[in-house]
């Protein structure tokens, strides 16, 4: 049972990888980052709470992950700000003209 | 060779495609995205590498890297916006 939920998790993060290497520009490499931060982060906590009776150790690697989890979403939305701001210098982005 | 070693090192083996990246992108941003990636797989493989050894003492270097990665990240970026 560990095993697996480490191969998945690990499985998960190379493909976040492999999509960070194969994507074309900041904002769609920006989407990959939620794949290790959410889903392995969980996976790798569900196995050392398997693995391990010790609670300190759980409770550290409950913290890790969450720690990802929370911040990924701030630094993605950080860096795609950033990469818009030194693209089109403003920000908010303007809103598209409707239909006449 | 048991699962959380072979996890850590397959981890590792993500930071190739991220260095591929960091050297390789013409974008800074793509950069640094590659660079954010890769400090996420080096914070689930300590942590990976701390249950392996059995001393959960090592566990603060994955949680610390991760808390650390999140300010050098926002750095980053707050830099690239204007001034680099």
């Amino acid at each position: 049972m560990v095993a697996a939920l480490l191969f998945a998790a690990v499985g998960i993060a190379l493909a976040g990888a492999a999509g960070v290497w194969l994507m074309r520009n900041p904002y769609q490499r920006l989407h990959y980052l939620a794949l290790p931060s959410g889903f392995s982060g969980l996976l790798v906590t569900i196995a050392v709470l398997l693995h391990d009776p010790q609670k300190q150790a759980a409770l550290k690697v409950a913290l890790t992950a969450l720690a990802l989890f929370a911040m990924n979403a701030v630094l993605t939305h950080a860096t795609a700000r950033a990469a818009w701001v030194r693209e089109h210098g403003e920000w908010p982005p303007k809103e598209p003209p409707g239909p006449p | 060779m048991n699962a959380w070693l072979a996890g850590a090192t397959a981890l590792c083996a993500g930071l190739v495609p991220c260095a591929w990246v960091c050297l390789r992108a013409r974008d800074h941003f793509d950069r640094l995205v590659a660079l954010e990636m890769a400090a996420m797989l080096v914070s689930l493989a300590m942590v990976l590498l701390a249950e392996e050894m059995g001393r959960p003492l090592f566990l603060d270097l994955g949680l610390a890297l991760a808390l650390l990665s999140f300010g050098g990240g926002l750095v980053f970026a707050r830099f690239l916006e204007g001034w680099v």
